[in-house]
């Protein structure tokens, strides 16, 4: 009897850490999903008024190339179609109607995660051609003034770069003052970011226009310029206008590059359009979604991960379930501690989800006074078993209607969101919290409905710890060690605590 | 301080639920044998092959239908019981002594109407009192008559019952359960009956529990509730031993009333039977299960060397000692 139990045990034990193992060792998987990372939001609200038969509009939308990751979008179109174009570093949103004009709002949300700096590329960039809007003479100026800095490293080009900007001579070599000071002068006829590009390329450094966004929490009207420059290694941020270099640790989200629009519109009215940046505490765990998404591995390609998002919220919650059937086989079978059956706490806890706990167990509680008085009454009715329970559960229906009003009154969103599960545990507690009342008394039935909502409050807290949730949905194998659990504690033929009580007389005996 | 409990009790040889669960009823009990003693009808037809006596039935009530000829049937009984044949725990028992113009009269002195009699009949076939609430059938029995012997230490016209504990084949340990006021005259431990254990050996009454607390008289009538000889004892032995044979349950309890007339007659079987009889009796049960465990083989052979065994290893007030 004992050997086959620990044989299955210790295969069910065995099996996970086999699939434990593999995951975190060759699919290199994290330890623990739930890690922190830093990681921004970003909401983009686009309200439009389409005019002509056919619209589009086109948004920038962030990529992957500069180290940043992006981790999990979504896009409402309304009546939009929407599909996504990559042009060279660029990734564009295009979304696209036509006929029905009239106003409509697009919004695009997007997880950004910044991730650490590995595989970029290490082949340089080409150079761009000088901007159009600059004369053939002025780029020879900006060539003259750039011979001083030629034999410098591109680090020291850019930064020389940058302080002419600033309207200051780098004061590299003596010579050459003539053509610094003719510099200024044509700077001065054209926009800053076409004098920047035009200097840049005249000292041998590829750089490029960017329009987007800078990562500080808050919603933006304009998105930002600045340019991009290839200094050999990575590329650095310059603000044009100022001739300011933004420190590496700034955090800029490059939406449009290469002198694109960031967004564009045809057919229609843009009336207005914001970027919302909020900073986000993501775990590793949503991290992992993206790559597994992609993943070719057997065990990624059958992870739960895989699933459309609204179900995984589903899978999460279930996956933590037999941790609260196990709780009650210790509540009974080690403590001895009475509940109303299996289910029904764990079907509380489930409830608890849309009430919350305090609200939850006072709505628990007031509707099983309600049906008891109710019950009673039934009893002197002598209705027969199903028709008796319809009865119950048509007034517990009907104070949830009522609660509902109550809640829409008062405005208590809890008393409204009991959901459908509840109904059914609530009707069948009553009965068996009558019978119990009836058959061994008040007190057994208090005890024993305490002892249902204590399992359901514990079993609650564990389906709602994310930590766990997540754990437990990354490694869903682990439902298989709560199983050699339970299958232990099936086998538990020690005393039960309430015995200590219960046997008293007998254990002082001998 | 728990760890301590737990020694305690194991030294006192207490059998707790989670072992009687998995060592003996999930070990000794198939599941298939349970319909044989969970329904009353299937329990006194196999009694009556093995010729161990029951309550005569009379009558088996099978659907809703057959509730208006009831009238015609109860014609002729003055007194009858009418019990639900799945029940549990004597709920929705009622002990009918008497008919008048206005109805049958309880034992209690209660009149029901013929209207409620019928509806209490409804409510057994819906399954109001049965053990999964699943659909059950009435059955309509033999009214029995209490031994005088106990009537001392009975509350009124409640009926005392003798359970045995029967582990192989071997009446391991017994007890009478006296009804009270607050048990409403039921037999049930839990209702609030009083537990006498019965020396295995000799058949005499001796401590007894009421509410968990330990007494000497009965709450209701002052009498001792020690020292009582049962009468019949060997015969009712007997018969508690072979339930094993009749129903291939190796651990079960068996509930026997000593009626008047017909001396110990089998009332029900239990395969789930309660640990409560070790208060009643200042005894673990378990001590005496592995002590039963360690017997020579022979003595399995038949009823009646098991019950010869038990009576000469279990008795107290013969040798003594305690088991």
């Amino acid at each position: 009897m004992r050997r086959p139990v620990s044989l299955l045990v210790v295969t069910l034990v065995l099996l996970t850490a086999a699939i434990l193992f593999y995951r975190i060792i060759w699919l290199d998987y994290p330890v623990l999903p739930v890690a922190k990372g830093q990681a921004w939001q970003l909401l983009v609200n686009v309200y439009l008024t389409a005019e002509g038969e056919e619209s589009t509009f086109t948004l920038g939308l962030p990529s992957e190339h500069t180290g940043k990751m992006v981790v999990e979008e979504r896009v409402v179109s309304s009546a939009y179609t929407f599909n996504t174009q990559k042009n060279g570093p660029n990734r564009f949103g295009i979304w696209s109607k036509s006929g029905h004009n009239g106003p409509d709002e697009i919004t695009y949300r997007a997880m950004i995660h910044a991730k650490p700096r590995r595989g970029v590329i290490t082949q340089s960039p080409l150079l761009s051609p000088y901007p159009p809007a600059m004369g053939r003479d002025e780029w020879k100026v900006a060539e003259t003034v750039a011979r001083r800095w030629q034999a410098l490293t591109p680090l020291a080009r850019f930064n020389a770069v940058a302080s002419v900007l600033k309207g200051s001579d780098p004061r590299v070599s003596r010579s050459g003052e003539a053509a610094f000071r003719q510099w200024n002068v044509v700077q001065g006829r054209h926009e800053r970011t076409d004098a920047a590009l035009t200097l840049l390329r005249a000292s041998d450094l590829p750089a490029r226009a960017v329009e987007g966004l800078q990562l500080v929490e808050g919603v933006q009207t304009k998105p930002m310029r600045w340019i991009e420059v290839w200094t050999g290694r990575t590329w650095n941020n310059l603000n044009a206008e100022t001739g300011e270099i933004y420190p590496a640790s700034e955090a800029l989200l490059p939406l449009a590059v290469d002198g694109m629009p960031i967004a564009r519109v045809t057919g229609a009215v843009l009336s207005d359009i914001r970027w919302t940046v909020s900073r986000q505490i993501v775990t590793e765990w949503k991290l992992l979604y993206e790559r597994i998404a992609r993943s070719a591995h057997f065990l990624d390609r059958w992870s739960l991960l895989q699933l459309p998002p609204e179900f995984q919220g589903t899978f999460r919650i279930l996956l933590l379930v037999p941790i609260g059937a196990l709780i009650i086989s210790v509540m009974r079978n080690v403590i001895g501690f009475p509940t109303f059956g299996i289910f029904m706490p764990m079907l509380i806890a489930l409830a608890f989800r849309s009430t919350g706990t305090v609200y939850g167990i006072a709505i628990f509680c007031g509707v099983l006074l309600v049906g008891f008085a109710m019950r009673s009454f039934l009893d002197k009715l002598h209705l027969l078993l199903v028709p008796r329970l319809s009865v119950i559960l048509t007034l517990v229906i009907a104070c949830f209607v009522v609660l509902a009003l109550l809640g829409n009154k008062i405005g208590l969103r809890e008393f409204m969101a009991v959901g459908l599960i509840p109904f059914v545990i609530l009707t069948m507690t009553i009965e068996r919290f009558f019978i119990l009342v009836e058959e061994s008394g008040v007190r057994e039935a208090m005890l024993t409905s305490a002892g249902s909502v204590a399992v359901a409050l514990v079993t609650y807290a564990i389906i709602s710890w994310e930590p766990l949730q997540l754990t437990f949905f990354v490694y869903p194998e682990l439902i298989l060690v709560v199983a050699a659990l339970q299958v232990l504690l099936g086998r538990y033929t020690g005393y039960r605590l309430s015995e200590l009580i219960r046997f008293r007389s007998l254990g002082g005996a001998s | 301080m728990i760890l301590q409990g737990f020694r305690r009790l194991r030294e006192a040889g207490v059998l707790g639920m989670n072992v009687r669960n998995a060592e003996y009823i999930m070990a000794c009990n198939a599941r298939s044998a349970y319909p044989l003693v969970d329904n009353k009808v299937q329990t006194k037809r196999l009694a009556g092959k093995f010729g161990i006596p029951v309550p005569e039935l009379h009558y088996v009530i099978e659907n809703h239908g057959s509730i208006s000829g009831l009238s015609e049937v109860l014609k002729d009984l003055r007194e009858f019981v009418l019990k639900p044949a799945r029940g549990s725990g004597g709920s929705g028992i009622i002990l009918i002594t008497d008919k008048t113009e206005k109805g049958f009269v309880t034992q209690s002195g209660k009149v029901v109407s013929t209207d409620d009699f019928n509806y209490h009949v409804s409510s057994i076939l819906s399954g109001i009192y049965s053990l999964e609430g699943i659909e059950d059938v009435a059955i309509i029995e033999a009214l029995l008559h209490p031994d005088p012997l106990l009537n001392s230490v009975t509350y009124e016209q409640g009926v005392p019952d003798v359970r045995v504990i029967v582990y192989r084949g071997v009446p391991v340990m017994a007890m009478v359960r006296l009804p009270t006021k607050a048990s409403d005259g039921k037999a049930n431990l839990h209702r609030g009956a009083i537990g006498a254990g019965i020396d295995v050996g000799s058949g005499m009454t001796m401590t007894a529990v009421y509410r968990s607390r330990i007494i000497e008289k009965h709450p209701d009538t002052g009498n001792p509730v020690s020292g009582i000889r049962l009468p019949q004892w060997d015969r009712l032995l007997l018969m508690a031993a072979g339930a094993m044979d009749m129903t291939g349950l190796g651990y079960l309890g068996a509930d026997f009333v000593l009626d008047r007339d017909k001396g110990p007659v089998l009332l029900e079987l239990n395969a789930r039977p309660g640990l409560a009889i070790q208060m009643a009796n200042r005894q673990g049960l378990r001590t005496r299960l592995i002590k039963t465990d360690d017997a020579p083989k022979e003595v399995f052979s038949s009823p009646a060397s098991r019950v010869a065994w038990a009576r000469e290893n279990f008795g107290q007030v013969t040798n003594g000692s305690a088991a």
